[in-house]
């Protein structure tokens, strides 16, 4: 059994370097000294070789094991997909019906229309018959995008959850807003309300009717969540999207952000997938075809190459 | 929630997309009876089959990001850089991704996706190389010597290791000291002639940190090459990813033909779940 992590302390540096006992290093030189900190080194030889988890791993013959559970007994057909999802990306092993409204949220994000950009990527890869592994792997990785999908969330949720601490500490929503716009240099902008291509979001009903079934109040983050919309289409006519939403309600069940970050990275992959398909049994590159004039170029005119 | 709740009812935006998407990077000229044929393709003006004739491949590189062909000295810079980098090593994550693709008998066609994202890390990676940029960008015109000596008075006043700090983002230590190798690159890049403001200020900056341990990495090299080449911080990240991947795949490619026992597979004694 090794030793915990711990941190490494900022001792003074040495000259010492067992690797420059190296006698292959073709530059070696009396100047190859690295001035290394002695105790990182000893870490890493703590290390070479091993592997310490704090999550868990595979035994042959004992069992596989996660967060504290073994998987094969106390997990697989005992909990949902869903749940063991939600434990592997938090380390939380959450009550069914949570899991379950996080399953359904998967499905608000699993749309198979190519117009969507992740989306895209799995047509375009169908068409030029890439694997729909690496199709939906790498649409997947699309959404982890600053606009749209799931890396939002990190920025959403940290909002919800700052702007609900503000408000018990007597902020009003209306000030709450000023100071998120203020932030953003006055433009009427906050994470998890406003949407491109449409104005509301038909996954905020569906979501709240997920919830009312399986038994969710709501919570504060949420009702603070709703003021702030009111206010947003009082003013701008923009209301709240589902990334905000979940934002909320995940709060209240006492996500943080990177957690809930880390719980949706394959949001968009069923989707993607289908989209995959549908060129994928088309004739090849014929998914949106582009003449050489669809192409609007406004560089440089031809020009002779110098020698 | 026993409430439910009316919401506005879902209207399309009716935004201005563009009807075409526009480059000023390639054109592609059609054929006379179909417009979906190539006839010729010009890389910012000119005509690919005549860089093709004149041209080397580092100097089309430059052309392609830059709009504009590189001086000599430009070149020489880059193609400096793209041989240091051409590798990450058989010990960088991002190779071992690769070697993990090639053992586990992944399609070799996955290695470079594969390998290119672990190499996009803010660690060791492409983030960082844009982070460094930034840092670069932000400090150029402080005096380098004065810049060392206020970082390591704030360390020391805010009882922060460097481990932990992220102040200098592509400079500092690699398992516990100097890395060597970057330190060596940067020395050779230096005396190029086409050796700008980032390096040399990088270079001045490390030299009054090197007794703390505090030097180049490798992302920081990029970094500054990258900055005197005239490259904007977001393209440094992805240029880094690029330039590392041909020995990504070299290594994946390796262990492909290899069977499944050529690399180490940890022993249950060996395991430890902390719990």
């Amino acid at each position: 059994m090794l030793s915990s992590d711990k941190p490494i302390s900022n001792s003074n540096p040495t000259n010492s370097n067992p690797t420059n006992s190296n006698p292959t290093n073709s530059n070696a030189t009396n100047n190859n000294a690295t001035n290394s900190n002695p105790e990182l080194i000893d870490y890493l030889e703590q290390r070479r070789g091993k592997i310490i988890s704090n999550t868990g791993g595979w035994f042959p013959g004992k069992g596989v094991f996660s967060h504290g559970y073994s998987m094969l007994e106390e997990l697989v057909g005992e909990k949902s997909y869903f749940q063991i999802l939600i434990l592997n990306a938090t380390g939380k092993l959450v009550d069914k019906s949570l899991a379950d409204w996080v399953e359904a949220l998967y499905g608000c994000l699993s749309w198979p229309d190519p117009r969507i950009w992740c989306n895209q990527i799995g047509a375009l890869a169908g068409t030029v018959r890439t694997s729909v592994m690496a199709a939906t792997a790498m649409g997947s990785l699309a959404a982890d995008s600053r606009i749209y999908g799931v890396f939002p969330l990190i920025e959403s949720v940290t909002f919800i959850q700052q702007a609900l601490a503000k408000h018990k500490q007597g902020l009003t929503s209306a000030e709450i807003i000023n100071e998120a716009f203020a932030a953003c240099k006055g433009k009427p902008y906050i994470m998890g309300y406003k949407r491109p291509i449409a104005k509301g979001d038909e996954r905020l009903e569906v979501m709240e009717k997920v919830g009312r079934k399986l038994g969710f109040e709501i919570g504060e983050h949420m009702l603070l969540a709703y003021e702030i919309e009111k206010i947003l289409m009082q003013q701008f006519d923009e209301g709240m999207n589902i990334n905000g939403y979940m934002s909320a309600f995940l709060s209240d069940q006492g996500f943080n952000p990177q957690e809930t970050y880390q719980m949706f990275s394959m949001l968009v992959a069923s989707g993607v997938t289908a989209c995959y398909l549908d060129t994928f049994h088309r004739p090849p590159n014929t998914f949106l075809p582009l003449r050489c004039e669809d192409i609007d170029y406004q560089g440089a005119p031809l020009r002779k190459v110098p020698d | 929630m026993a409430e439910e709740l009316k919401h506005e009812q879902v209207r399309s935006r009716n935004e201005p997309f563009a009807q075409r998407v526009v480059t000023q990077i390639w054109q592609e000229e059609p054929s006379s009876d179909n417009p979906y044929i190539a006839a010729a393709a010009l890389c910012h003006g000119y005509d690919l089959f005549e860089l093709m004739e004149k041209r080397s491949f580092v100097d089309v590189f430059y052309l392609l990001f830059r709009g504009e062909l590189p001086t000599k000295a430009e070149a020489q810079l880059l193609q400096a850089l793209m041989i240091a980098l051409i590798n990450p090593g058989p010990r960088h994550p991002a190779t071992r991704a690769a070697m993990n693709v090639g053992v586990g008998k992944t399609d070799p066609l996955h290695i470079l996706p594969i390998a290119a994202a672990v190499l996009g890390g803010q660690h060791s990676g492409g983030g960082e190389v844009e982070s460094a940029m930034h840092f670069l960008s932000k400090n150029l015109s402080s005096n380098p010597h004065e810049f060392a000596k206020t970082f390591l008075q704030e360390l020391t006043a805010k009882n922060i290791t460097f481990e932990n700090s992220q102040t200098t983002p592509g400079f500092g230590k690699r398992n516990g000291g100097i890395e060597l190798m970057a330190l060596g690159i940067a020395n050779r890049m230096l005396k190029l002639e086409g050796a700008g403001n980032a390096l040399k200020w990088s270079s001045e900056m490390v030299s009054a940190l090197a007794s703390h341990g505090i030097s180049w990495l490798t992302t920081g090299v990029a970094a500054a090459v990258f900055i005197d080449l005239g490259f904007q911080p977001r393209a440094g990240g992805a240029l880094f990813q690029l330039m590392g991947s041909p020995g990504l795949i070299a290594h994946g490619l390796e262990l492909a033909s290899k069977p499944i026992l050529a690399m180490p597979f940890v022993g249950d004694e060996n395991y430890v779940i902390e719990r």
